[in-house]
C-alpha cells in the first residue's frame, strides 16, 4: 500500500517497505528530521497505519473481546492505545482506539494493517461490521516540542491543550476531521484523521508551520522513551511480560482474547525482560549475544544509533533479574551499560503551552 | 421579551478584606491586603502560614446577643446576612416569609460550637431561622463555585414565581483540616498569593457574603434602590478531573456563553471580568485561555482581576463575595485590582496573553457589564452576568414546559437496576440497611474505576442504570448540553473518615485522594466525568430532601431551556450499617427507629417534547413540585398544597421510621382521604438523599406500572386505617396520579406530584 500523500511527497523521498505499506522514511537527513522532531515541531505522514472501523450492535462487545485493554466505555472524544493479540497471547498489533458515536475506529502500527484486519475478521460476529476504511481516511501526525503552536495556526488554538488521549470532531478548511491529542516520541503529539482527497492540502498547510519527518525519525524518537514499536519488540515466541508492554493490557478485564496466555505469564514471573542499553560502537543486529560476567543472558532485540544520545540505543531481552539499569554488560563481546528510561528528556516536558 | 428582571437590593459581606461592603470596597480600592499569617499554634506545622483571617472582633460587634450562641460558620453568615437585609431596608419587615428564601452555598461540611460535624443544611437553617425566613431555602455545595451559583438559584426561584425575595451567598471558615488538604496537594503559596504573576499557589481565606435579590417591580414598588441586575448565569461540567481544571479551559468558556446567553448579552458588552484567580499556577493558565476562547482578539481589552490577592480563596463563599465585589464594582465604575502582581515574574502560562490584569492599582472605568467566574473541584464551573440596573420594563413569565421521568436508576440493597428493583417490590422483599452491590459489572473505565470511593461507584452505577433504562442514544454535541444535578445529604463517608484519619495521624501526610472527594460535588463531578456530559451541573445538599430540590432545578433548567435532558442522581452511604431491627416498619406504632442505609438512585428528566421527538417512553409526567421550610408542622401542611389538585391515588411519602411519621401519616390522610400512602424506607433503610429520589423513582413507577413497595410488617399505624396503607405490592387499578414526599426533618419537606402520560 503506498502513501496516499507519494505524489505530494519531493521525488528524492526515500521509501522503504514497512508490512503491507511503502512509507517515507526520510525526506532529508535522519539527523535533520530528528532535530525537528526533537526541538521545533515535524508533520508525520502516517498512511502507513491502516484504519478499520467496527460498527453494529455488538461493536463495543467485539472490541472489548478483542482489545486487550478496557474500552468498553469509550466515549466518543477519548482515544487509547491498546495491544491486539491472538489466542495463545502473541501480539497481533498495538492499535489507538477512538470511541466514536456509532462504534470503535482502530488505527493499526505501521505496515500491519492487513495482519489486523485479517485478525478481526477472523473473530467477527453476526452483530459487528467491520470496514478497512483506509479506501477514504488517512493520518497526519504532528509531534514535537512546538506543535502546540502548529496547531493553532493551523486548525484551532483551543485544541493544542486538548488533555492527552481526547478526541475533537471538527474542521479544517471546511473538511470533517478527527482532532486527537495522541503523543508517540514523548514530545507534544496529535494526530489529524482527514478524508484522503483533503490530504495533500492538510499536509502542505502543515508544512508552511512545520517540517516533514520520516519513519526513521518518528520510530528513533519512539524507542528513546521506550515507546513500544511492535514491529521490532514483538519478536516470535515473547510474551507481553517480557516485551514489556504490560500497560498496554489490562487483566481485571474479565475476559479478551490472548487473555489466559497473559494471566500465565503474569502468573509464573519468569521468562526475559527487555532492558534499553547504550555504549558499544556501531549498532548490533536483532539476535546478537548478551553476556553478563561471561555467562550468556539473552540477546538484542533491536537498536540503532540514537541522535539525541549521539551513541548506539538499543534494547535487549535478558534474564528477569538482570533486566535493570545501571549494569554493565557485553553485547557482541563490547561493552554497553543498560539505561532507565526514557533514554532522553523530551523538551516538551518543560515546554508550557501558552 | 425578556423575563422579569431580578435585581440586587442588598449587600452584605465580612472577610479578611472588610467586615462590611464599604470597607470591602474601601480596601479593594486602595489596594489594602488582609492575608496574614496564621497565629494559631496548631497551623506552625505547615510552611505555608498566610490566610485570609477574619477578627472576632468583626463577628462579636456586629451580631446581637441572641445570635452569638451559634458556631462560627453560622455567625460569619448571621452577619452579613443581616446587613444586606439591612441595605435593603427589610429589617423592619418585607415579603411575606413564607416567600422569602435563603440559598446558601458551602463548600466544607463545618463543625457546631461543640466541634461536631452538622447537617450541610444546618447553617442555612440557622439564619433562615434566626431572620424569620420559611421561602424557597437550598444548600447548594459546588466546591469553590457555590457561592455564584447560589445567586444563579435564587434568581431561578424568583422566575419560577415561588419566591419575592431570596438572601443569596456563601460561607466558608477556615479550617485546620482543609488547610492541610490544600497543603498536601501543594496548593498553598508561602505568602500572600500573587494571581496571575507568580501564580505559586493560593492562600485560603474565610468569609461570608449575601446579596439581597428581588423581582425588580418588587423593589421599585417598595422604594428600594437596585444596585444591580442579576442578567444571567450559566453552569458546566468540565467532565474532566477530581481536582484539576480542563486545561483547554472548553469548561469554564461554557459557563462563560452560557451565561452571556441567559442574559441576551454577547462578549462584546462585557467591560470587567471578576476572574476564579486563585493563584495556582493550574486555575491561572486555564482562565487565561478561557479569556482568550471566549473574547477572542478583544480578551486584552478586557480588564479581568483577582480579588482573592485581598483575601485568600474562602471556598464556598468566594463566589458570592466576588458578586458583592462586582456589584460595587458596577456601582462605582471601578476595577478592583490584583495586588501583589509582579510584571517581571508573569508565568510562562500567560505570557504573551497580552491579558489586563489590572496590575496593583484599581482603575475607573465605564462597567455596565461583568462577569463574575467560579471554578471548582469536581469540574463545576459558573459565571453570573450583572449588569447596571435598568428602570421597569414590560417582560414575560418562565414559559412552562412539560417535562417527563424517563430513566429510573436505583442501587439498592435489593437489587442494582429499575428490573431487580421491580422484582423485589413484586415479591415484597425487604433490605433495610444492606449496602448495594456493585459486583458483576462495572459501569465505567476500569482505569478510573479503581481510584473511585464508593459513594461515586453507586452514583456512576446508579447514572448509566437510568441513562440506559431511558434508551438515551445522544451524539457526543448532545452530550454537552445534558445536565446533571447531583443530591447528596453527606457525601462519602468513607472518603471524609479517611481523610480524618489521616490528618489525625499527621497533618502534613494528608490522605490527598481522600480530600480531593471530600467536598460534596465531587460524585457529582465523577457522574459527569464519567457519562461525558457537560452541561450545567450543581449539587445539592438538603438532607433527605434534596432529591425533591434537585429535581426542581432540573425543571429549571428545561423551562429555561438550558437543557433538554437532565440526569438526577442522589447518593448517600453510612459509615456504620446495621441490619434492620424487627420493629422497624415506617408509620409503624412501636418503631424501633430508622435504620441507616446506603443508596445511589438516579433519574433522568426530559423535556416532554425531547421525550416524543426520540420516541423514549416516559414513566409519569411531573406535574407539580412544592417545598415547605422551617420548623414543626407548618411545613407538612404546606407540602401536601398539591393535593389541592385532586387526591391522589398513591403517596409514597418520607417516613423512616421516626415517631414524626405520624404526624405526616395525619397530615397525608386528612388531606387525601382516600389515598394509599407508603415508603421506600421499608425496601432501603433511611438513605438520606437517594431515598428521596427512590421515592420519586417508585412514584414514577407506580404510575406507569402500577406496582408500589408495601409495608408487609405494618399492623398498627401511628395514624390512620391500616387500609389506609399500601400492604401489598400490587395496586388494584391504574395510579393517574402519585405524590411524592421528601423531607430533611426540621428543615425543608419537599412534594412531588407525578401524573400518568
Amino acid at each position: 500500500m503506498a502513501s496516499v500523500l507519494a505524489s505530494t511527497h519531493p521525488e528524492d523521498t526515500a521509501y522503504g517497505h514497512v508490512g503491507d505499506a511503502t512509507v517515507p522514511l526520510r525526506f532529508s537527513s535522519l539527523s535533520d528530521e530528528y532535530g525537528v522532531l526533537r526541538e521545533r515541531a515535524a508533520v508525520l505522514d502516517l498512511s502507513g497505519h491502516r484504519l478499520i472501523e467496527i460498527t453494529g450492535s455488538g461493536a463495543v462487545d467485539f472490541a472489548q473481546r478483542l482489545l486487550a485493554r478496557d474500552v468498553e466505555y469509550l466515549t466518543s472524544d477519548r482515544c487509547m492505545m491498546s495491544l491486539v493479540l491472538d489466542e495463545s497471547g502473541q501480539i497481533v498489533d498495538q492499535v489507538l482506539a477512538f470511541g466514536r458515536d456509532d462504534g470503535i475506529l482502530l488505527e493499526s502500527s505501521c505496515g500491519a494493517g492487513t495482519r489486523l484486519l485479517e485478525h478481526l475478521l477472523a473473530r467477527k460476529e453476526e452483530d459487528v461490521e467491520i470496514t478497512d476504511r483506509s479506501g477514504d481516511l488517512t493520518i497526519l501526525g504532528l509531534e514535537g516540542p512546538y506543535a502546540w503552536g502548529v496547531v493553532g495556526r493551523l486548525i484551532d488554538g483551543e485544541l493544542a491543550s486538548l488533555p492527552f488521549e481526547s478526541v475533537v470532531d471538527t474542521t479544517w478548511d471546511g473538511v470533517d476531521i478527527v482532532f486527537a491529542r495522541t503523543g508517540l516520541t514523548g514530545e507534544y503529539g496529535y494526530q489529524m484523521i482527514v478524508p484522503i482527497e483533503s490530504a495533500a492540502g492538510l499536509w502542505s498547510q502543515s508544512l508552511k508551520h512545520a517540517q516533514p519527518a520520516g519513519l526513521e525519525a518518528l520510530e528513533l524518537a519512539m524507542l528513546e522513551v521506550r515507546q513500544p514499536i511492535p514491529r521490532h519488540e514483538a519478536t516470535p515466541g515473547a510474551s507481553v511480560i517480557e516485551i514489556g508492554a504490560n500497560w498496554l493490557v489490562d487483566i481485571t478485564k474479565d475476559e479478551f482474547v490472548g487473555r489466559d496466555a497473559v494471566v500465565e505469564a503474569f502468573e509464573s514471573g519468569g521468562g526475559r525482560r527487555t532492558v534499553g542499553f547504550t555504549g558499544c560502537t556501531g549498532v548490533p543486529v536483532p539476535g546478537t549475544r548478551v553476556q553478563a560476567g561471561g555467562q550468556d543472558i539473552g540477546e538484542v532485540v533491536y537498536a540503532v544509533h540514537s541522535v539525541g544520545l549521539g551513541a548506539t540505543l538499543g534494547l535487549a531481552r535478558v534474564d528477569g533479574e538482570l533486566a535493570a539499569a545501571g549494569l554493565d554488560l557485553a553485547v557482541g563481546g563490547l561493552p554497553v551499560t543498560t539505561l532507565t528510561s526514557p533514554y532522553i528528556v523530551p523538551k516538551s516536558w518543560s515546554i508550557p503551552i501558552i | 421579551m425578556a423575563l422579569r428582571p431580578v435585581v440586587v437590593t442588598g449587600l452584605g459581606i465580612i472577610c479578611a478584606a472588610g467586615r462590611d461592603p464599604a470597607e470591602f470596597w474601601r480596601r479593594l480600592t486602595t489596594g489594602q491586603g488582609g492575608l496574614t499569617p496564621i497565629e494559631d499554634e496548631a497551623f506552625a506545622v505547615f510552611t505555608a502560614r498566610h490566610a485570609g483571617q477574619v477578627p472576632d472582633e468583626w463577628i462579636d460587634e456586629q451580631l446581637p446577643g441572641s445570635d452569638t450562641g451559634h458556631d462560627r460558620t453560622a455567625r460569619l453568615a448571621l452577619v452579613a446576612a443581616r446587613q444586606a437585609i439591612e441595605q435593603a431596608g427589610l429589617t423592619d419587615g418585607g415579603p411575606d416569609p413564607e416567600r422569602f428564601g435563603i440559598i446558601l452555598g458551602k463548600c466544607q461540611a463545618t463543625p457546631d460550637a461543640a466541634g461536631r460535624y452538622q447537617p450541610m443544611h444546618r447553617t442555612g437553617d440557622v439564619v433562615a431561622g434566626r431572620l424569620g425566613l420559611r421561602g424557597p431555602r437550598i444548600l447548594v455545595s459546588t466546591a469553590c463555585a457555590a457561592g455564584g451559583n447560589a445567586v444563579g438559584l435564587a434568581k431561578d426561584k424568583i422566575l419560577t414565581g415561588e419566591a419575592d425575595a431570596v438572601l443569596a451567598g456563601g460561607v466558608d471558615p477556615l479550617l485546620f483540616g482543609t488547610y492541610a488538604g490544600f497543603a498536601g496537594l501543594q496548593a498553598l503559596s508561602t505568602g500572600p498569593c500573587r494571581p496571575y504573576s507568580h501564580s505559586d499557589g493560593l492562600n485560603l481565606g474565610e468569609g461570608a457574603a449575601f446579596l439581597l435579590l428581588e423581582p425588580l417591580d418588587l423593589a421599585l414598588a417598595r422604594g428600594a434602590t437596585p444596585l444591580a441586575e442579576v442578567a444571567g448565569y450559566g453552569l458546566s461540567a468540565d467532565a474532566y478531573h477530581a481536582t484539576a481544571p480542563d486545561p483547554t479551559g472548553r469548561g469554564g468558556a461554557g459557563a462563560m456563553r452560557r451565561a452571556l446567553a441567559d442574559a441576551g448579552l454577547t462578549p462584546g458588552d462585557v467591560h470587567y471580568v471578576s476572574g476564579h484567580g486563585t493563584g495556582t499556577p493550574a486555575n491561572d493558565a486555564m482562565e487565561a485561555k478561557v479569556m482568550r476562547v471566549v473574547f477572542g482578539d478583544r480578551a486584552g481589552q478586557v480588564p479581568t482581576s483577582s480579588i482573592k490577592s485581598f483575601l485568600g480563596h474562602t471556598l464556598g463563599a468566594a463566589g458570592a463575595v466576588e458578586a458583592v465585589a462586582s456589584v460595587l464594582a458596577l456601582r462605582h465604575g471601578t476595577a478592583p485590582p490584583t495586588i501583589g502582581f509582579d510584571d517581571d515574574a508573569v508565568t510562562d502560562a500567560v505570557t504573551n496573553t497580552g491579558l489586563d490584569f489590572v496590575p496593583n492599582r484599581a482603575r475607573t472605568l465605564p462597567i455596565d457589564t461583568v462577569v463574575s467566574n467560579n471554578y471548582a473541584f469536581g469540574g463545576n464551573n459558573v459565571s453570573l452576568v450583572l449588569t447596571r440596573p435598568r428602570g421597569p420594563r414590560e417582560h414575560e413569565e418562565l414559559p412552562r414546559r412539560d417535562a417527563v421521568i424517563t430513566g429510573l436508576g436505583p442501587v439498592t440493597g435489593v437489587g442494582a437496576g429499575i428490573a431487580e428493583v421491580t422484582e423485589a417490590v413484586a415479591e415484597g422483599r425487604q433490605e433495610p440497611g444492606r449496602p448495594p452491590s456493585l459486583e458483576g459489572r462495572t459501569y465505567a473505565p476500569r482505569s478510573l474505576w479503581r481510584h473511585m470511593n464508593h459513594l461515586s461507584r453507586m452514583a456512576i452505577a446508579a447514572s448509566r442504570l437510568a441513562w440506559e433504562d431511558a434508551g438515551l442514544k445522544l451524539p457526543r454535541k448532545a452530550l454537552d448540553d445534558v445536565g446533571l444535578v447531583f443530591a447528596t445529604g453527606a457525601g462519602s463517608a468513607e472518603s471524609t473518615s479517611g481523610f480524618d484519619e489521616s490528618i489525625a495521624l499527621n497533618p502534613n501526610k494528608p490522605a490527598v485522594l481522600s480530600f480531593s472527594n471530600v467536598v460534596l460535588n465531587a460524585t457529582g463531578g465523577a457522574v459527569c466525568q464519567t457519562l461525558g456530559l457537560r452541561g450545567p451541573t450543581t449539587t445539592i445538599c438538603n438532607g433527605g430532601a434534596s432529591a425533591s430540590i434537585a429535581l426542581d432545578c432540573a425543571l429549571e433548567m428545561i423551562r429555561a431551556g438550558k437543557a433538554e435532558v437532565v440526569m438526577v442522581v442522589a447518593a448517600d452511604e453510612t459509615a456504620a450499617p446495621q441490619s434492620a431491627a424487627e420493629a422497624f416498619v415506617p408509620y409503624g406504632a412501636g418503631s424501633a427507629g430508622p435504620v441507616p442505609g446506603s443508596a445511589a438512585v438516579a433519574f433522568v428528566v426530559e423535556s416532554a417534547e425531547h421525550c416524543a421527538e426520540r420516541g423514549g417512553r416516559p414513566y409519569a409526567r411531573v406535574a407539580g413540585t412544592a417545598h415547605a421550610s422551617g420548623e414543626g408542622a407548618g411545613p407538612v401542611r404546606r407540602s401536601l398544597a398539591l393535593i389541592g389538585a385532586g387526591t391522589p391515588g398513591l403517596v409514597i411519602g418520607a417516613g423512616t421510621g421516626l415517631p414524626e411519621d405520624g404526624d405526616e401519616a395525619a397530615a397525608v390522610l386528612g388531606a387525601a382521604p382516600g389515598t394509599l400512602l407508603t415508603s421506600s424506607a421499608a425496601l432501603t433503610g433511611d438513605c438520606q438523599a437517594a431515598t428521596g429520589a427512590m421515592n420519586i423513582a417508585l412514584g414514577a413507577l407506580a404510575v406507569r406500572e402500577r406496582i408500589a413497595p408495601a409495608l408487609t410488617g405494618l399492623t398498627t399505624p401511628l395514624a390512620g386505617e391500616l387500609a389506609s396503607y399500601v400492604t401489598k405490592p400490587d395496586l388494584s387499578g391504574p395510579v393517574g396520579r402519585a405524590l411524592v414526599l421528601t423531607a430533611a426533618s426540621g428543615s425543608v419537606r419537599g412534594a412531588v406530584l407525578l401524573e400518568a402520560v
